[in-house]
């Protein structure tokens, strides 16, 4: 591999049309190796495409949702695609490891987590969120007034400000705080709030009013139901920022969507246990284990199914199939 | 061809060993690694589960293409772990006693990183119809023809885009690899 010298680009696109046409069963590999033999730099067209190809399709999840971000960014501000991006590796790796942001007035900018690891960000005005895997925030404003809350679960720690707000949007709710630590999660079609300290106000568009979450409290939106408003133990809230899931009465299938999360595995909760609830403690780990051991302290059953797209995994009652 | 026995691939090796090496040497252009490519790829066949396989000559090829870019990867990431070592040198850190570090998942992580880093950077600052164009085909799995008719192009547009791509990435991972 002749490393240094650049290749010229028809030499690539003629490497590209090989490599593509390669992957049909009837590939003409003969005509391939005598396009390599006519000349070593055909060879080297070849090693840049499919060492590219191959890098880019181990990190494919992980650069798409970086490019993703880079897209939203870019389509709320037009014309100005390069304020973000450097040319230096050094300025994406900042984003990767989730240094503050640079500040651009009018931006929205989003933070992904990978389904690997959490995920730190520190926001103008002293806020800083904890994104636990898999999970989504787009910040609004330069002031990072307004965050919209995609997916997963984050844990916030706003300053208190008396003369500043922040509003986390989840779906068409609004979760206003008033400098406070509260931890917000999204699973099986709905999201809950649960305050750690101080106070939030939700309100939504459909609702009248607003509902005051306090320090020690949670409360659960889910569709079709009415807001529920139940006691949390206050130190466990955001617990999985020390690798530890805890629950308190939490209705099965919203046990079954955080571990899905953490463990990347489809999880379906048999409707005979829809009425279940769980109060205790998981130990995260790599996520691979929170089924079995969730499985384990309720007596249940875990069965793989394969149902299409991949690993699925029904938990049941002891014994029944 | 389809042969469905263990025989059977260890067969088709025999019958398609010349060509195989004649392959090796094209894509390497290293006589000596390309029979050490082939060795492993003959240890590989004779370990792979049996089980029945369709078009065996096309199965062995790209079996040996993909071990050629494995070992483009693996030296890919030995220049950056190299590279690694020179910004944190020290005294016990001598170059050439290098352990292969397959343990050393931090490091490795951190590669990966990087790497991804690199590329995303590297795709944000592709001129727009190569970013759009590679976005598409790369990373949303179309293909080149949907990719040519997603953004109103020729197929052939869609090449020299995905051309001016690559070439712009390899540079980014080769600048990398050196830091």
């Amino acid at each position: 591999m002749t490393a240094q010298s650049d290749i010229d680009e028809g030499l690539i696109e003629q490497a590209l049309h090989w490599q593509t046409t390669l992957e049909s069963d009837d590939a003409d590999w003969n005509g391939y190796m005598v396009w390599l033999e006519a000349d070593p730099r055909h060879r080297d067209a070849f090693d840049a495409v499919a060492l590219v190809a191959a890098t880019v399709d181990e990190h494919k999840d992980a650069v798409r949702a970086l490019s993703e971000a880079h897209v939203a960014a870019e389509a709320r501000r037009p014309g100005r695609r390069m304020w973000l991006w450097g040319s230096s590796a050094a300025a994406a790796l900042a984003l990767v490891v989730g240094m503050p942001m640079l500040r651009a007035p009018e931006t929205a900018m989003t933070y992904a987590s990978d389904a690997e690891a959490s995920r730190s960000v520190s926001l103008a005005g002293g806020t800083a969120i904890t994104l636990s895997p898999a999970s989504r925030i787009v910040v609004h404003g330069k002031d990072a007034r307004r965050i919209e809350m995609n997916s997963g679960e984050a844990y916030f720690a706003v300053k208190h400000d008396p003369s500043r707000s922040l509003t986390v949007e989840v779906g068409h709710y609004r979760i206003t705080d008033i400098g406070t630590h509260f931890s917000v999660n999204i699973s099986d079609g709905g999201f809950r709030v649960a305050v750690s300290e101080g106070a939030v106000a939700v309100s939504s568009d459909s609702t009248e009013g607003e509902v005051k979450v306090t320090a020690g409290h949670q409360l659960m939106a889910r569709q079709g139901e009415e807001l529920a408003l139940s006691p949390v133990v206050a130190a466990e809230i955001g617990s999985w920022r020390q690798g530890r899931l805890s629950y308190s009465n939490a209705p099965l299938s919203l046990v079954a969507a955080d571990i899905s999360r953490y463990s990347g595995k489809r999880i379906i909760v048999d409707p005979a246990l829809e009425a279940g609830h769980f109060s205790g403690t998981l130990v995260i780990g790599d996520g691979s284990r929170l089924l079995a051991d969730l499985a384990a302290v309720m007596d249940l059953s875990v069965h793989a199914e394969h149902a299409g797209n991949g690993d699925t995994l029904r938990l049941g009652r002891a014994g029944g199939r | 061809m389809s042969l469905g026995e263990k025989d059977g691939v260890e067969a088709l090796y025999g019958l398609h060993q010349a060509e195989l090496r004649r392959l090796l040497l094209a894509r390497t252009g290293d006589p000596a690694e390309a029979e050490d490519l082939l060795q492993e790829l003959w240890l590989r066949v004779r370990q792979r589960p049996s089980g029945p396989v369709a078009n065996g000559r096309a199965y062995l090829f790209r079996m040996a293409q993909n071990m050629v870019v494995d070992r483009l990867r693996e030296r890919q990431r030995r220049m950056a772990r190299d590279r690694r070592w020179a910004d944190h040198a020290t005294d016990f850190a001598q170059p050439g006693i290098e352990p292969i570090d397959q343990h050393d998942n931090a490091e490795q992580r951190m590669i990966a990183r990087e790497e991804v880093a690199t590329l995303t950077s590297a795709i944000a600052n592709l001129p727009d119809g190569a970013r759009r164009a590679f976005e598409l085909h790369k990373l949303e799995g179309l293909s080149h023809a949907e990719v040519a008719t997603r953004l109103g192009i020729s197929k052939s547009g869609v090449e020299k885009h995905m051309a001016v791509a690559m070439k712009y990435l390899r540079r980014a991972l080769l600048d990398w690899g050196k830091g």
